[in-house]
């Protein structure tokens, strides 16, 4: 499909539960190399549209081509194959393997054998900063999301989708993960984050898409996109149990 | 202290135990248990592939038991066949049994294909008990002499004691390999959480096919053993839910999903339910099945990953509690 | 004219199917789990009748009451000590527990009451009724009525009362009904406690009409899940209509194919429920 060398074409997504539509004919274009946040107040179809992406979901209409080819329908692990990880809004590690074990069962998608399965989950473990040998249930919170996002590189991917990575993490800790996707990124991955902390959004992310209600309310750079009347009132604008995007560094956005 | 238990020297030991038990207790009862006990830990092992290590949890797997034990007999009444020539066959049938249940179970969640197995297990078992042709309710018999050496009706306990022991040698030697390929990373991957095994590109419905054809396999033999052993196969004997609930709990007991958990499992039950059924005599199976069901209840309840799992929480404290005594 | 008496009759009992069965699809509704030693409840409540029938004597109102009660106070205590724990941990855990405690319960009942059959004594319920040239057990007539008017009225509280929109509430999204102030753990404590109830009644009822023994429990747990299949997984009322379906099925099974098959045919249509209609009739899959 010539579509100019897009990586990833997400054209008129929608998703209906029954009668409540989650996601109303969004689009999405992502180059290779592209760093692109999805936000929105809570229900507002992030997730959903993350999903659907991600291949857990099937969309109720619209098409996703990823590199040339339609995965509008195809299973999560056809996504994997095609060259898309992720990772899970709560971290849903091998919590009875060890650390190594978790990102080896990532890395033998593309390496069948023992050896270089594991050879490759300690390449990635040395980027992410993990130690191998200890089991995964040992890990808290920011160690179970930093093994998530290792388990999914290992797979090598061309897209990775991160889905909360950065939630609920220390100040410090926040540095450190910013760190770390700003290394994956130069490493040549094209990164698409959904994200509830302004921090992450204003720094990381070269374009934002924000989504309320099911539709995609605004699109462009994060300086713009934050001065846009309609975002400000998707946020400020109704009651709801997230507080709104707060730019200092220490709010995990709940 | 741990070189003393290292687990290399733990096999040897075990290996070497199995190997000179029936010569050393050569008494028939000793010789029976031993018996008895390899063909549980075999069964047990078996199951483990599927229910252990994926995490797909069959109640009901005595339907591949049983067709692995019937297969040989229907051959020989029919055909002549000796029993082990049919072997192959009942590893085919279930083979192709584990499919017909799988494909339609693995894609919807657990607890379907939990249920289908209960439910096959019963329909084989109530079928076979109308069907003449195999017997119907009063089973099948295999030959009472020998043709020859290769029909394996021996007088001693011995050979099928040895012939049990390298079965079950190859079996957990098929399954160490696998636990440590890419297979067994899989079927592990799958068992704690399919959908993140999904978006690493785990192909988790033929995995999960995979497991249950080589443990459909396995049990099959099993049987098949069995008959050549007992030379006797009924319906319930066969397809009885009680052989499926023995699996499983053996299983459980050891460590469901290591290794050596099954044959850990089948070392404590077997001599216990030996023990049962002689203390309570008559009405001791009635009571060995309320233990059983006690015994995977508690399991359930208070330590799903067994005997080895509580020997990893307690054991670190009671080498930690044994060091201070002797410095003391 | 047999016929329409074999109908009626796989009708009759196809309507206390419908019941017992609307408990397991509760609980699957709610908590997405599966008990294996429903059919025991089932054989228990049957028990229970025949204790109350022995010691005290009591008619079917009583006897049926003191199973509803009996049963109710199982379930909630089962909930408590082994389901509540278990549903937060591994599938294995979680498989093993009712199903063991169904080996639990079924050979208890054996080690107690023998594998022989038994029936309860003659109650007011005693004799056939003549309808329109059909010969019913009177028991079979009013066991079957009731079936359906509990069944139906399991389906009204769920769905037009406050405590039963606060049972489908826990069950449709639970971290939403808390934050609406419903605490699961006390709709899903109560869930079993109807569940188990309704399977109890069911067995009561049955105690009337159909002579049992501790392995009824096994077939019960089976058909129970056939029922909740072909009705949908979560549906009471599906399960009303895959009841009556099953037990005229079976009915006729055993007419034409003789008493053995009744069992397999309905194994068989399990089977092929999960090749070709997961769902069932009208649930959720």
């Amino acid at each position: 499909m010539p579509d100019g060398g897009k990586l990833l074409d997400a054209t008129n997504v929608s998703k209906k539960f029954g009668e409540f539509r989650a996601v109303a004919g969004a689009d999405l274009a992502v180059n290779a190399g592209d760093i692109i946040g999805l936000i929105g107040p809570n229900g507002a179809g992030t997730s959903t549209f993350f999903n659907c992406l991600a291949g857990e979901t099937v969309p109720s209409g619209g098409r996703i081509v990823f590199d040339g080819k339609d995965l509008t329908r195809a299973s999560p692990e056809a996504h994997a194959r095609a060259g898309i990880g992720r990772t899970f809004q709560v971290p849903t590690t091998f919590a009875d393997m060890s650390v190594i074990h978790n990102v080896m069962v990532g890395a033998f998608l593309r390496h069948p054998h023992r050896n270089d399965a594991r050879d490759k989950a300690r390449a990635v473990l040395e980027l992410t900063g993990l130690r191998p040998d200890q089991p995964a249930r040992s890990l808290g919170t920011p160690g179970r999301k930093r093994l998530e996002i290792a388990r999914a590189l290992a797979t090598e991917p061309r897209l990775l989708l991160l889905d909360e990575s950065l939630a609920g993490l220390t100040p410090s800790e926040l540095q450190e993960a910013i760190a770390l996707v700003r290394q994956i990124h130069q490493s040549g991955v094209t990164i698409v984050i959904v994200e509830h902390i302004m921090e992450v959004i204003m720094t990381l992310t070269r374009h934002v898409l924000v989504f309320n209600q099911g539709h995609v309310i605004a699109s462009g750079t994060p300086d713009s996109v934050v001065r846009e009347p309609a975002v400000i009132e998707a946020y400020l604008g109704r009651s709801h149990r997230r507080p709104p995007p707060d730019p200092s560094p220490a709010n995990g956005g709940g | 202290m741990t070189k003393i238990l290292s687990p290399r020297l733990v096999i040897v030991v075990l290996a070497a135990a199995l190997l000179v038990y029936p010569l050393v207790l050569s008494g028939a009862f000793y010789r029976d248990i031993g018996v008895t006990f390899l063909l549980a830990a075999i069964s047990a092992s078996a199951w483990n592939i599927v229910g252990g290590y994926a995490g797909q949890v069959s109640v009901g797997h005595s339907m591949f038991f049983g067709l692995g034990a019937y297969t040989p007999l229907l051959f020989y009444t029919q055909w002549g066949w000796p029993p082990m020539a049919a072997i192959p066959v009942a590893i085919a049938l279930a083979i192709g049994l584990s499919i017909v249940i799988g494909m339609p179970t693995f894609r919807l969640t657990g607890h379907y294909f939990s249920m289908a197995t209960i439910a096959v297990a019963e329909l084989i078992r109530i079928f076979t008990g109308t069907w003449d042709f195999v017997g119907a309710a009063i089973g099948l018999q295999g030959p009472a002499i020998a043709r020859g050496w290769w029909d394996l009706t021996f007088r001693s306990e011995l050979p099928y004691y040895y012939l049990f022991l390298v079965v079950l040698a190859f079996l957990l030697a098929v399954t160490s390999f696998i636990e440590r390929r890419r297979f067994g990373f899989y079927l592990r991957a799958i068992k704690s959480s399919e959908r993140a095994a999904r978006s690493l590109g785990v192909p988790v419905r033929r995995t999960k096919m995979q497991a249950l054809a080589l443990s459909a396999a396995f049990t099959s033999v099993a049987g098949s053993l069995y008959v050549i052993k007992t030379g006797f196969i009924d319906p319930d004997s066969g397809f009885g839910i009680l052989i499926s609930v023995q699996m499983v709990i053996i299983a459980a007991l050891g460590g469901a999903g290591t290794l050596f958990g099954p044959l850990v499992g089948a070392l404590i039950l077997i001599p216990l339910q030996s023990a049962t059924n002689t203390w309570f005599g008559g009405g001791g199976s009635g009571l060995t099945y309320i233990l059983y069901g006690g015994i995977i209840v508690l399991i359930a309840r208070f330590e799903p990953g067994g005997l080895f799992d509580l020997w990893n929480r307690v054991a670190p404290g009671l080498r930690g509690a044994l060091r201070k005594r002797r410095h003391a | 004219m047999v016929f329409l008496q074999v109908i009626v009759g796989g009708l009759l009992l196809g309507a206390i199917y419908a019941l017992f069965s609307s408990g397991l699809t509760l609980i699957w509704g709610m908590m997405n789990f599966i008990n294996f030693a429903h059919g025991e409840f089932v054989m228990l409540g049957m028990y229970v009748a025949f204790l109350v029938v022995v010691w005290i004597g009591g008619g079917p109102a009583i006897f049926t009451l003191a199973a509803a009660f009996a049963l109710l106070l199982l379930g909630i205590a089962i909930y408590l000590s082994l389901i509540r724990h278990v549903i937060r941990g591994p599938m294995l855990a979680q498989i093993l527990s009712t199903f063991g405690l169904a080996l639990l319960l079924r050979y208890t009942a054996f080690y107690i009451f023998s594998a022989n059959f038994v029936s309860l004594p003659q109650t007011w319920l005693a004799g056939t009724i003549n309808l329109a040239g059909i010969y019913l057990p009177v028991a079979q007539l009013v066991g079957g009525i009731l079936a359906i008017v509990l069944t139906l009225a399991l389906h009204v509280l769920l769905t037009r009362t406050v405590m039963g929109s606060r049972l489908l509430a826990v069950a449709e999204d639970r971290a939403a009904a808390m934050l609406m102030g419903i605490r699961p753990d006390r709709m899903q404590m109560l869930a079993w406690g109807l569940s188990a109830g309704a399977a109890g009644i069911a067995g009561a009822l049955m105690a009337t009409a159909y002579p049992w023994s501790p392995s009824v429990g096994e077939t019960f747990g089976l058909i129970a899940f056939v029922v909740v299949a072909l009705g949908g997984f979560g549906s009471v009322l599906g399960s009303l209509y895959a009841g009556l379906i099953i037990g005229l099925i079976q009915a006729m099974s055993a007419f034409w194919l003789g008493a053995i098959y009744k069992d397999i045919v309905v194994y068989g249509l399990f089977v092929a429920l999960l090749w070709f209609r997961p769902q069932g009739l009208m649930g959720k899959a």
